[in-house]
């Protein structure tokens, strides 16, 4: 746990200093904050429950930018800088060092949605003359989506966008192969395998999956991952 | 007996079809400094990184410190500090966040830590700017600050590749004198791949020469012309390569081409000098000068990597 704490508080502090993640974190939260508060009070509140519920949307939005962005960037920053060769010649473990990561970029995505929120609060209250009740955090599946979803879909883009990253050694290639993967959890409903449904129990349920799958994958990364092969990469 | 900072044994390293390193034979003692002098792509960085665990090789057996970096890298990893031809730091944090983080790494303490960063930043001359942003430093101040991190955690084995690189000439007698005393009064093992010569030839106690991934010689800087023979220098006139071969050989003495009319000869005895300026006399060969000389490390690595005239 030192090593992962030691790694995440590197990557917090390197963090702070980046300009492109501090514009597009600013960004995600604003706009995603905003929007769906602009969009409810031009229908004068008359979303409805299923209108409203999907206004939860902007958060998943913000969660995915913000982690998409900052997930493979965590690697390729390393990988340009010839700092992932320092880390590789240190004595922590490819668990410390890429485990950091994907807990550093899945933190930052469910911070950004949560701010989101708050800025929808914020921005409904002024905009309504009211906050909590006329939002989806009024409807219980609605605050699954916004706390629990959110979660889940943060540690999957972030396991995701972690691993491209370390074989992609470009950003916008990684970017887009991250962004390919939340397409890819639209395909089971596309293909009628699995059915679409906004009761609290489902939701409940796709949450607890989605976070599942996701850890899943990130022990799959890193079982599969050779700190000896990522030097071939590296060299590519 | 104590082990070796690093032994290697038959160590190969390929790349597809493309070999890199090829039965790398290699004792590197503990305590003092090893020079691991080769020109560009003769495989030192592949060495280096097999050396920490971070490439497989593809045949033969390393031990660091006693140690298969491969199954004990961690260990290896812990009690080594490198710095890479590309020193590596992050350019968002300051020179102190960024041995903050090689100290947290180290598990030092909070304490420790704060001291020993002072201690290094100081040796390298970059205490006044410690909170300053890395991505302002130049070249040579990264330079410093990679060996600093490499110190950190006073380990017992450094591996340094090019750790003078773009650093001017007063930082490069300060490298040199911090890498010496390192090496002398604290005892630490440096493995110091270099392209700098005459630096390697004045602080390593070792070198080895390596080109297209194999050795080719390994020794004392100062008696690897001759292999641990003397050497003495002749100014030749009225002879060529093949005629002097005719009167070398029978004599059992090497003798080589330094530049235009002087020519080399690796000698074991004064009476072996003697014999061949006898041999060149009588052989009609104008002697100008017979010189008694210790090699340089460059001639003599120039030679190896790049060929002279033998006769």
């Amino acid at each position: 746990m030192h090593d992962l704490w030691t790694m995440m508080e590197k990557e917090f502090a390197e963090l702070r200093g980046n300009r492109r993640f501090l514009w597009v974190f600013l960004f995600a939260v604003l706009a995603m904050g905003v929007l769906p508060s602009l969009t409810f009070a031009h229908h004068h509140g008359q979303l409805g429950a299923m209108g409203t519920i999907f206004l939860v949307l902007y958060v998943l939005f913000a969660t995915v930018i913000v982690v998409a962005n900052t997930a493979p960037d965590l690697v390729l920053h390393e990988r340009v800088g010839h700092t992932l060769d320092y880390l590789l010649t240190t004595r922590l473990s490819d668990r410390a060092i890429f485990g950091a990561k994907v807990a550093t970029a899945a933190i930052v995505g469910y911070m950004a949605a949560m701010l989101a929120i708050a800025v929808q609060l914020v921005a409904a209250a002024f905009l309504s003359g009211s906050g909590l009740h006329w939002l989806f955090l009024g409807q219980p599946g609605g605050r699954i989506i916004a706390f629990g979803v959110t979660a889940g879909l943060s540690l999957y883009v972030a396991v995701i966008g972690t691993f491209v990253a370390l074989r992609v050694g470009e950003q916008r290639a990684a970017y887009m192969v991250t962004i390919l993967s939340v397409g890819l959890l639209v395909v089971p409903f596309l293909a009628g395998w699995l059915h679409l449904s906004l009761t609290t129990v489902w939701i409940g349920h796709a949450a607890e999956w989605l976070g599942i799958i996701a850890l899943g994958l990130g022990a799959i990364g890193l079982r599969l991952f050779r700190r000896d092969m990522l030097v071939l990469y590296l060299q590519e | 007996m104590e082990q070796a900072a690093i032994e290697c044994r038959g160590v190969a390293r390929r790349f597809g079809t493309r070999t890199a390193v090829s039965d790398l034979d290699l004792t590197v003692p503990r305590g003092g400094v090893f020079g691991f002098l080769g020109p560009n792509g003769a495989g030192k960085t592949t060495t280096v990184r097999m050396l920490v665990g971070m490439l497989r090789p593809s045949a033969g057996t390393i031990r660091v410190l006693g140690h298969d970096p491969l199954t004990d890298g961690e260990w290896v990893r812990g009690h080594s500090g490198v710095m890479l031809d590309n020193v590596g730091l992050y350019d968002r944090l300051s020179a102190w966040q960024n041995l903050l983080f090689a100290a947290r790494v180290a598990k030092l303490s909070a304490s420790e830590g704060s001291q020993r960063m002072e201690t290094v930043l100081r040796r390298v001359e970059l205490w006044d700017r410690r909170f300053d942003r890395v991505s302002g430093f130049s070249k040579g101040m990264r330079q410093k600050l990679g060996l600093a991190r490499a110190l950190i955690a006073e380990p017992d084995l450094l591996i340094l590749d090019e750790p003078t690189a773009g650093l001017d000439p007063a930082n490069i007698v300060m490298v040199r004198e911090l890498l010496v005393s390192l090496a002398g009064d604290s005892g630490h093992s440096i493995f110091l791949c270099t392209h700098l010569l005459a630096e390697a030839q004045r602080i390593c106690d070792q070198v080895a020469i390596i080109q297209n991934g194999r050795i080719l010689a390994v020794g004392d800087p100062n008696r690897l012309g001759g292999q641990g023979m003397p050497t003495v220098r002749l100014t030749l006139t009225g002879v060529n390569a093949e005629d002097l071969a005719h009167i070398a050989i029978p004599l059992h003495v090497e003798l080589r081409r330094v530049e235009g009319r002087d020519w080399r000869a690796v000698v074991a005895t004064d009476e072996d000098t003697e014999q061949l300026v006898a041999a060149l006399v009588n052989a009609g060969v104008g002697v100008r000068a017979v010189i008694p000389e210790d090699v340089s490390l460059e001639e003599e690595y120039l030679r190896l990597v790049g060929g002279e005239d033998h006769a």
